[in-house]
């Protein structure tokens, strides 16, 4: 990759971001899109950059940073501290669109190990899209919007899981589960040490000059990422882990705002680089999965939304919102097909379908989630004419 | 009359408050976790569609805190309701722009001295004053407030608005 091909690239980044803010969408589908067309997919004129080591090492670190922010917010105080409602939502929430997703996965590869990758694929909403539909729509007062947040810590929890594996599963049962086993030693281990890490981390970082701040932070994300790869876990497990080790820290707000710059342009180069690596040709194969996905997708999260919002006392419009708040997908599903990408246990073909499903998928969803988030309420007054 | 206000946390966003007043109205102010602040207004409670949302940053939304809570103007119904401390009270009292007091110390008016009321902050822009000291002097635009009890008030307000200061003998050092 060159200066100009750079240039190039985040010129476009920047411009279709732009195009898609103006129409209310989120700019993870943006930056795929630019990806697609840059890339050595057709139309060949507009073929500027090619994945080399170059773009992918951008990529692994724009996967680190996202993570790295996951976990500075890691969910788990917060979710014990959640209310029963939380738990039937997303409990209802995984049941209908794991099953789906599972579903579509089986139709696609089999009983295999990509299924269950694909599965999760299909469960997660996309944490960031939900959250900016919710602010730009003027949805944060509404009665329901605590219950839409509840549920994508849930999922947050969830995925956190699964990305343990996602880069190093499959093969044998046995195999998988010991890696199961490896990532879960690996959360503890990081977690404990966490605990007794935090006062020695504040003092050093207290009697850093600013640039030295800076280094030490990176120097540890780093580190916990190459740590977690050598095991053989995926860096995106260390990366997480990081960050919950900087959450206790009395200088999780300064890190933050120092690592925010470095997470959007190295989130958006990801994106970016995902949209690259797709192999259009696939079409021909993950087209009608991807179709089979989007409309399970929403018969789950409309479904599986409207009856947790029923369950837990909400009225219909209201759960109608929920489920429509659910549907977009994004930065979970894109990193899922990427970590599986690395994983040496999975075919070249299912890489290859994986991919090109979860870039089209979250083009799909992504845009159509925020679109019926933007419409719930006009849908709502329609379908129910009497608020009950 | 009880006002209720609610609080719902919003996890990954901030904190959502939620208070329903006496004339049918429903506010909401989400605390985002960055420090913004956005008011939200319904007309009625039963109202999905919000009529106004303000967004404040986090100094405009301190300011804006400030006004409402009475820091700047108290409002009657406040002053009445500071009486129910019983005999002492503590009043927010403007400075007249004409006062003889502006540009005097507290030690040279000697308020409570004369009056029996002390001064305890003195409100002014930029920024206020607590725990006002002897030398504090008095400047146009000031507020006081001040503790004391409700007979001295008459005396402290003629006081504040008719002098006389200048042929008051300096307390010898």
């Amino acid at each position: 990759m060159t200066l100009t091909q750079l240039a190039v690239t985040v010129a476009l980044l920047g411009a279709l971001g732009l195009v898609a803010s103006r129409f209310g969408l989120s700019a993870i589908p943006a930056y795929l899109l630019a990806g697609l067309l840059l890339g050595p997919n057709e139309p060949e004129f507009l073929t500027v950059v090619r994945p080399s080591e170059v773009t992918e090492f951008v990529a692994e670190l724009g996967v680190i940073f996202l993570l790295f922010f996951l976990g500075l917010e890691f969910p788990l105080v917060r979710f014990l501290r959640a209310g029963r409602h939380v738990m039937i939502g997303g409990a209802i929430d995984l049941a209908a669109n794991a099953a789906f997703g599972l579903a579509v996965g089986i139709a696609a590869f089999g009983l295999s190990f990509g299924a269950l990758v694909l599965a999760a694929a299909v469960y997660v909403t996309s944490s960031a899209v939900t959250i900016k539909g919710l602010t730009d729509f003027r949805r944060l007062a509404d009665d329901e919007t605590g219950l839409v947040l509840g549920i994508l810590l849930f999922e947050d929890l969830v995925i956190a899981l699964v990305l343990g594996f996602a880069a190093t599963g499959g093969g044998t049962a046995a195999g998988t589960l010991s890696i199961g086993a490896k990532a879960v030693a690996f959360v503890l281990g990081s977690l404990l040490v966490a605990r007794w890490l935090t006062r020695l981390v504040d003092r050093v970082l207290d009697g850093l000059p600013r640039e030295f701040f800076l280094l030490f932070v990176f120097g540890l994300l780093i580190g916990m990422s190459a740590t977690s790869a050598a095991l053989g876990l995926s860096e995106a497990i260390g990366a997480l882990m990081a960050g919950v080790v900087f959450a206790d820290t009395a200088a999780r707000m300064e890190i933050e705002e120092r690592f925010f710059s470095f997470r959007d342009l190295f989130g958006a180069l990801f994106f970016f680089v995902f949209g690259l690596t797709i192999e259009l040709d696939a079409i021909d194969t993950v087209g009608w999965i991807v179709a089979l996905a989007v409309v399970l997708t929403l018969v789950g999260k409309l479904g599986g939304g409207f009856a947790a919002g029923r369950i837990t006392g909400l009225t219909s419009r209201q759960s109608l919102n929920v489920g429509a708040a659910l549907v977009a997908h994004g930065e979970f599903t894109i990193i899922l097909a990427q970590l599986a990408r690395g994983n040496p246990k999975l075919s070249g073909e299912v890489k290859r379908d994986l991919m090109a499903f979860a870039g089209l998928y979250v083009l799909a969803t992504a845009t159509l989630g925020v679109v019926l988030m933007k419409e719930s309420r006009r849908i709502g007054r329609l379908l129910f004419p009497v608020t009950t | 009359m009880t006002t209720e206000l609610r609080e719902t946390r919003l996890p990954g966003v901030g904190v959502k408050y939620t208070l329903l007043c006496g004339h049918g109205q429903r506010l909401a102010i989400i605390l985002h976790n960055d420090g913004t602040r956005e008011l939200y207004v319904f007309e009625r409670p039963t109202d999905e569609e919000p009529s106004a949302v303000v967004e404040l940053d986090d100094d405009e939304a301190r300011q804006l805190g400030a006004v409402l809570g009475g820091a700047y103007e108290r409002p009657k119904i406040v002053e009445e309701l500071e009486m129910a401390l019983g005999e002492l009270a503590i009043e927010w009292i403007p400075v007249p722009a004409d006062s003889p007091a502006i540009g005097k110390s507290l030690a040279e008016a000697a308020f409570r001295a004369r009056t029996g009321i002390t001064i305890i902050a003195i409100l002014r822009e930029p920024e206020p004053v607590t725990g006002a000291q002897p030398d504090d002097v008095i400047q146009e635009g000031d507020t006081l407030v001040t503790v004391g009890k409700l007979g001295q008030y008459a005396a402290f307000r003629r006081l504040l608005a008719e002098g006389p200061f200048g042929d008051q003998p300096r307390s010898p050092k």
